[in-house]
């Protein structure tokens, strides 16, 4: 603990500290486990759905895997990737930046929040997916309504966390930067917003989740392009393996993107995360 | 000259009021060490936010050398007890006594040596890139002085900084505080609800009555040599003395009840 950028693995988890010396296999144990999980759960699965269960209805993870190598030869599951993927990062952008922009100010103004939390205590409730039918009303099958959805669905989750961050900022050090000679609107910048930052964060881990999940409904219901659109394909045509194809991607995909933004996080805003884990 | 006149402080309105302080008058001279003693809820807090600017008086007038206190100003730094709370978090040690400096307008030139000689005061120099969070609970409050000094105050506003430490690390603050005081002639206004603290830090013990309508009890002047030894019998004298005035607000407080 002797350097500063130590501060900054404030947000990974706690794990046993391991020095050096200690044996490789002591050093790779984390990732062994993982291996270990990820292989029984395969491997029970291929004997299940082979001798056990309907393959037809679960099929082994060799037939999804033989389901995927022509889906990857022809590029067709990394165009749906692709499309998925642009319409959650549109939308999770947009969806933020604006959040942060009306939470900060709600969190701030007390008339703002008593004239705004009505209205969004209504409107937080409606699910991405319930808005499915009046987003392709307004904005069409294309990549619009998507677009809405996406940030319709990360709104609510980084606006809430938001002004939650702003409203928790103590008191304490808004007096101390008070006394240190800092007017209102330097108090908002240089102490309120970075004490927010914790909560922005976690608001926005939670609707990048969130934001996977509404955009397949979206892509079945209107669209002709996503993983969600493969999904709904595959289904009424019942190609259980291309399904199981579709299902591995959307989880991998999700795991990645939240493992990127972990560690973006980590790498940009480490300083403003530490004391998270120290509370 | 810190002057509080008659100070009065009501909270709410008609009948939901609650009368916190009643008729408060001190004279606090520069570089006096004084003490707010007395049981909690009996608004020793409340005045030193007066005093702060953090809030007004209902009646009466507060004045800093013959000029009304109206707000919080660089002339009076505020010390919380909660450090994690006080200090900026986001910051390391060093750029947490920058802050004050940038807003102060201190040229970057003249920053290095202010924080040098304030972070060697503390004996937080060879931890200055170290975050808040990677400190001791006694090294966060000796921050927190280091961060109040830089910004060269004429008072110090302390409530109950150090009611969280240990009883080791508390003994060793006092006597930093005190060598401090010494070295920095700051005027500094301490509140506690420990006697002792109070008989081995402060020139003068401002004694609170419990409320609703708390006023000064007593003011004892502690005419001690420093540093002082609790061991000592007149240590013992003013002890006793202050300790049957509270029991005699404690019995107040009883009969309320």
């Amino acid at each position: 603990m002797t350097t500063t950028s130590t501060a900054g693995r404030g947000t990974g988890r706690p794990g046993p500290r391991v020095s050096p010396s200690r044996g490789l296999v002591e050093r790779l144990r984390p990732l062994l486990m993982v291996l270990a999980s990820v292989g029984v759960f395969v491997l029970l699965w291929q004997f299940l759905s082979t001798f056990v269960l309907n393959p037809y209805m679960i099929p082994p993870p060799t037939a999804v895997a033989a389901a995927f190598v022509p889906m990857a030869e022809t590029g067709e599951i990394f165009k749906h990737v692709t499309v998925s993927l642009v319409r959650v990062v549109i939308g999770f952008v947009l969806g933020s930046a604006l959040a942060i922009v009306v939470g900060v100010v709600m969190g701030r103004m007390r008339v703002v929040y008593e004239l705004l939390d009505p209205i969004i205590e209504f409107l937080r409730y409606l699910s991405p997916t319930a808005m499915i039918p009046i987003a392709v009303i307004w904005f069409g099958i294309g990549e619009n309504s998507k677009y809405f959805l996406i940030f319709w669905g990360t709104f609510f989750f980084v606006l809430i966390n938001t002004v939650a961050g702003v409203m928790r900022t103590p008191v304490a050090r808004q007096r101390a930067a008070q006394c240190l000679g800092a007017s209102e609107f330097q108090i908002f910048i240089f102490v309120v917003i970075p004490s927010a930052v914790p909560y922005i964060v976690t608001g926005m881990r939670v609707a990048m989740a969130s934001s996977f999940m509404s955009i397949i409904p979206a892509e079945m219901l209107a669209a002709d392009s996503g993983l969600g659109y493969l999904l709904q394909t595959a289904g009424m045509l019942v190609q259980t393996d291309r399904i199981f194809v579709a299902l591995a991607t959307i989880s991998l995909l999700g795991f990645i993107t939240d493992r990127l933004f972990r560690l973006l996080v980590d790498r940009t805003l480490s300083r403003y995360m530490a004391f998270v884990a120290a509370n | 000259m810190l002057k509080v006149e008659r100070v009065t402080k009501v909270y709410g309105e008609q009948e939901a009021s609650y009368l916190a302080l009643e008729d408060i008058a001190i004279d606090i001279a520069d570089g006096e060490f004084l003490c707010l003693l007395g049981p909690s809820g009996c608004g020793k807090t409340t005045l030193l936010n007066i005093l702060a600017g953090f809030e007004s008086v209902t009646r009466g007038r507060v004045t800093l050398d013959g000029r009304d206190i109206r707000g919080p100003g660089q002339d009076r730094v505020m010390f919380f007890q909660d450090a994690g709370s006080a200090l900026f978090p986001w910051l390391t040690v060093e750029e947490n006594v920058v802050f004050g400096l940038k807003l102060r307008g201190t040229p970057v030139r003249e920053r290095g040596a202010i924080i040098d000689r304030y972070l060697a005061m503390v004996e937080l120099d060879t931890h200055r890139g170290k975050f808040p969070t990677q400190l001791s609970g006694g090294m966060r409050q000796r921050l927190q002085i280091a961060r109040a000094l830089a910004i060269e105050p004429q008072i110090l506003l302390m409530d109950e900084p150090f009611a969280a430490l240990d009883a080791l690390t508390r003994r060793r603050m006092h006597s930093f505080l005190v060598d401090i005081w010494q070295q920095t002639q700051k005027t500094i206004v301490f509140v506690t609800h420990d006697i002792s603290e109070s008989i081995l830090l402060a020139d003068r013990i401002a004694i609170m009555g419990v409320g609703p309508g708390s006023r000064f009890e007593d003011v004892i002047r502690v005419d001690l040599p420093r540093p002082r030894d609790p061991g000592d019998p007149a240590f013992g004298e003013i002890y006793r003395r202050i300790e049957r005035q509270l029991a005699l607000e404690e019995s107040k407080l009883g009969d309320g009840v």
